[in-house]
């Protein structure tokens, strides 16, 4: 079955005058047609960016894709040229940014946010364009009498409701929310959610839903995939990551959230920080934190698959892998 | 909406007496008798005596200006000049077209220059035309106009002989005094253009904007220049109100009959009636055009027009100004 | 606790200087202030001629060896004329922006701490004076004052008080309500040692910034009103008078005119460089 979007080895570095961030590292994932993959990872592990790389959104200078191929319906993006790239952002792969505060343009009415979107790829009149976006305000639950206010006039909750109803204007196949929920508060971001929901299953839309929030990912994902310091070290299934993790740090994560029901005397975080991009250690990233560390990681392990679509990047399970392999 | 405007023409009002209450006051302590300078050094001390009562100067301080003030807003009369003995209005209203010509030529071309490369250079940051242009509008900040201005005539009157070094009467005359002013503006209307448009564009509804899939053209014309536009509104109107100091010296070197000339040579001849009108003018006119441009502001952003609807403070001009 | 203070001190002037020092055109703005500063006061040792020595044989003459600006109407040279002109210039730029910036400080000062009607008056003279175009306000107080450095200084340095006063007033409304104020008064820290201890050292960088080009903007209306004959009158070698003397020779003679400008403009150029560079060293966070 061939996938809606295949990312095959992404890497993306930034050259700045004080050093090379090595954001996203040799990233690869899948996503069929109507899934949703939950991307999950603290501050700067590179989630971001590799969304914008998906979207060919990466300031250059001082970003640059330097290496990965982006097969979006059997093309590669990577190789399309600008012209072509622009009919797809929009109106087949949509995304929704972070902060609604400052996603909307402050002098143009909402109404003319949605429209600009459905004109640019569509042929239909001015009137068939601004009733359609009449009709994305209300699918959002925003009264389309409101067509002509600015963003200014709205809420955190219901600007990004506004973002929402721009990026499904044009129905698009794939939908990239970049933690569509952190700047709102916790009411705002269940109604937001249950919204994202609904929509995309009356669209079937796929959706990859970038977040450090695993509670939202059990409530609206089918796959996961772990990021560290720009790679992925885990990815599989809701039930396969969230029932058996596998890399330490997946396993980490798990063991740091705060359970309702047993009683401790201190939180077990993961022990350290993120490497610094910049300089990033040789082989495994996360070696340093790591309470399994041994020698053979100072060898950048590769990804092992150890249940069909279970895969990790950890050398404690080389030795699995190799007899499963035989 | 007009209720904004009426309140920021009231309030106009006393900074315009402070200014005349300011310039009346310094003049006032200036040394010298203006009946002195009218009957000339040889004139006998009663008739200086009798010109100066008639003339109202051994008044009081406050009586004096009253009379003033009484003046201007009874009758609109700025006084009588001492060197014409023409009404100042008179003299002010038949010099300041010329200077208005002047600073609106100016202004177009600074606009024009200014505004274009600004979004040339913040779009293509650090490129050569970026770097280049910022050189070029830092030394052209630098220049002095005056000094600008005697290049100029140096090169294309007195090397060239393209065009005339003076006079204001017909249209080729009006080309160098206006690039003079012109040039050293546009200098600042480009940087303050680049620093917005560069703030503008990484701002996240510009990525918005592209992930829409529009054309990049449309994104900085429509989406970041129109926001970007809105503080260099601001350098414009500033702009103006320093040409209208500025002129002083350029209409001195490209001898064109202009308000600021009026002032400096009513300065030199002690013509305090003239000098006190012509400064309170320009007062005005500056305050007028500062309105005028936040007005403008208004318009163009409508968060603040509907901060004006609902009569909440902003953010002064000046600060908009110190934090830019 | 007082040697920690001044190491950490000494370590952020560290820091301030070796960001200023990686802006190559803040460097070349710094060359040409010390090259400004030597010859202010290196004037007499570096000047081949006295600026006033007249030599009425030699008028008129083009740039030379022995004299490389060339010569005015009354066989000065223009070179020593222009070296002089340096140190008055500077003179009353540093001085009238010092001025400027204590009238300001104290004034923006008591209007932001004392508040009410102190602010209002204050700021409402502010804009009385803002109100004004500043060359034309220099003008009328340069006029009412007559011609002499010090009248100068004084016109010029009133202008420019309120940009100061502006600076310090935003300071200290946006650190008046803070909790360490309260926290200083509560020991016993009366107003004069929050208002200079605490408070002005946080408005510091823009003020040092302001000050830059604040001399930038003085020697540029010296030059104008010593051109219009409102400021240093002559034989005194002021850059803009020498242009004003020089403009009814310029069919004849152009280095009269174009020397002395080409001293202010660079000069003027020099100091913006360095408030630019300043600017981005005391608070990197400004920069694009």
């Amino acid at each position: 079955m061939e996938h809606l979007l295949e990312v095959h080895d992404l890497t993306i570095h930034f050259f700045l005058k004080s050093g090379t961030v090595k954001a996203v590292n040799d990233v690869s994932f899948s996503l069929g047609a109507g899934e949703t993959l939950g991307l999950v990872g603290e501050t700067g592990a590179g989630k971001t960016t590799t969304a914008l790389g998906i979207m060919g959104l990466v300031q250059c200078p001082p970003g640059k894709v330097l290496d990965g191929e982006i097969l979006f319906n059997g093309k590669n993006l990577r190789t399309m040229d600008s012209k072509e790239l622009r009919t797809i952002r929009g109106n087949q792969i949509s995304m929704i940014f972070q902060d609604p505060m400052t996603s909307l343009n402050p002098i143009d009415t909402i109404g003319d946010q949605i429209a600009e979107v459905i004109r640019l790829h569509s042929d239909a009149s001015s009137e068939e364009i601004r009733k359609k976006a009449e009709e994305m305000l209300e699918l959002v639950g925003i009264d389309k009498t409101r067509y002509c206010d600015y963003p200014h006039q709205f809420s955190g909750g219901m600007k990004q409701r506004v973002v929402i109803a721009i990026a499904l204007a044009c129905n698009p196949k794939l939908l990239i929310a970049d933690e569509p929920t952190t700047a709102l508060d916790v009411t705002i971001q269940a109604q937001v959610l249950d919204l994202m929901n609904d929509l995309k299953k009356k669209f079937n839309t796929s959706m990859i839903l970038i977040t450090h929030d695993l509670g939202v990912v059990a409530e609206v994902c089918d796959k996961v995939a772990i990021m560290y310091s720009g790679e992925i070290v885990e990815s599989g299934s809701l039930e396969q990551v969230f029932d058996h993790p596998l890399h330490p740090y997946t396993q980490g994560l798990f063991s740091s959230i705060p359970s309702l029901t047993r009683k401790v005397h201190r939180l077990t975080p993961i022990k350290g920080m993120m490497p610094d991009p910049i300089c990033l250690p040789e082989g495994c990233k996360f070696a340093e934190r790591c309470p399994k560390a041994s020698p053979a990681c100072s060898q950048t392990p590769p990804v092992y698959e150890i249940e069909p679509a279970h895969c990790v990047r950890c050398t404690l399970y080389k030795t699995d892998a190799e007899e499963k392999s035989k | 909406m007009p209720r904004y405007i009426f309140k920021r023409l009231l309030m106009m009002i006393p900074v315009l007496i402070g200014v005349s209450f300011v310039i009346f006051s310094m003049l006032y302590f200036t040394p010298g008798n203006p009946a002195v300078q009218i009957l000339g050094e040889g004139a006998s001390p009663e008739a200086i005596e009798e010109l100066s009562n008639e003339m109202g100067l051994n008044d009081p301080f406050f009586i004096r200006y009253f009379t003033y003030l009484k003046g201007i807003v009874l009758h609109g009369s700025l006084g009588t000049s001492y060197s014409t003995n023409r009404a100042v209005m008179t003299e002010i209203l038949s010099r300041f077209p010329t200077t208005l010509k002047l600073a609106a030529l100016s202004i177009v071309i600074a606009t024009l220059i200014g505004v274009l490369c600004g979004i040339v250079a913040a779009v293509k940051q650090y490129s050569v035309f970026d770097n280049v242009a910022t050189a070029v509008s830092l030394i052209g900040a630098s220049m002095p106009n005056f000094w600008q201005g005697l290049m100029m005539i140096l090169l294309f009157s007195v090397y060239l002989g393209w065009l005339p070094a003076s006079g204001f009467d017909r249209p080729v005359c009006w080309i160098m005094p206006a690039l003079t002013i012109g040039t050293s503006t546009a200098a600042s209307i480009m940087r303050m253009t680049r620093s917005s448009m560069l703030e503008v564009i990484r701002q996240d509804y510009i990525r918005t904007a592209r992930a829409k899939g529009q054309k990049e053209k449309v994104v900085v014309f429509h989406h970041a220049l129109k926001n970007a536009i809105i503080p260099v509104l601001t350098t414009i109107g500033l702009s103006f109100g320093h040409m209208m100091g500025g002129a002083v010296l350029t209409e001195s070197i490209f001898g064109i009959p202009g308000l600021g000339n009026l002032i400096v040579g009513a300065i030199k001849a002690r013509d305090y009636p003239l000098v006190q009108g012509g400064v309170l003018f320009i007062a005005f006119a500056f305050g007028f055009v500062n309105l005028f441009v936040d007005i403008l502001y208004a318009y163009c952003d409508p968060r603040i027009k509907s901060q004006y609807s609902t009569h909440k403070r902003r953010k002064t001009k000046g600060e908009v100004a110190q934090a830019t | 606790m007082k040697m920690q203070k001044t190491n950490r001190k000494a370590s952020q002037f560290g820091r301030i200087l070796s960001r200023l020092c990686q802006n190559k055109a803040a460097v070349f703005g710094m060359v040409i202030l010390l090259v400004l500063l030597f010859c202010s006061i290196f004037a007499g040792v570096i000047a081949p001629y006295d600026y006033a020595a007249q030599d009425l044989a030699s008028r008129f003459q083009g740039p030379s060896l022995s004299h490389f600006f060339g010569t005015d109407n009354l066989g000065r040279d223009i070179f020593s004329r222009v070296i002089y002109g340096a140190r008055i210039s500077l003179i009353v730029g540093l001085s009238s922006v010092c001025l400027a910036a204590f009238l300001g400080i104290i004034l923006g000062a008591l209007s932001g701490y004392y508040g009410n009607v102190c602010d209002n008056i204050i700021m409402r003279a502010m804009d009385i004076l803002l109100a004004i175009p500043n060359l034309l306000l220099a003008i009328s107080i340069a006029a009412t004052l007559g011609n002499g450095i010090g009248n100068l200084i004084l016109a010029i340095g009133i202008g420019s008080a309120p940009g100061y006063a502006r600076i310090v007033r935003a300071s200290i409304l946006s650190l008046k309500d803070q909790e360490f104020i309260e926290a200083t008064r509560s020991v016993g820290g009366n107003d004069f040692q929050i208002i200079f201890h605490h408070i002005l050292p946080n408005c510091l960088a823009p003020i040092i910034v302001q000050m830059t080009l604040g001399v930038a903007t003085a020697i540029l209306s010296t030059a104008s009103l010593s051109f219009i004959g409102l400021g240093i009158a002559p034989p005194t070698p002021e850059w803009g008078s020498m242009l004003s003397a020089g403009r009814q020779f310029i069919r004849d003679a152009w280095y009269v005119v174009t020397f002395p400008g080409l001293a202010i403009m660079i000069t003027i150029f020099g100091l913006n460089m360095f408030g630019d560079g300043l600017r981005d060293a005391l608070d990197p966070k400004l920069k694009n």
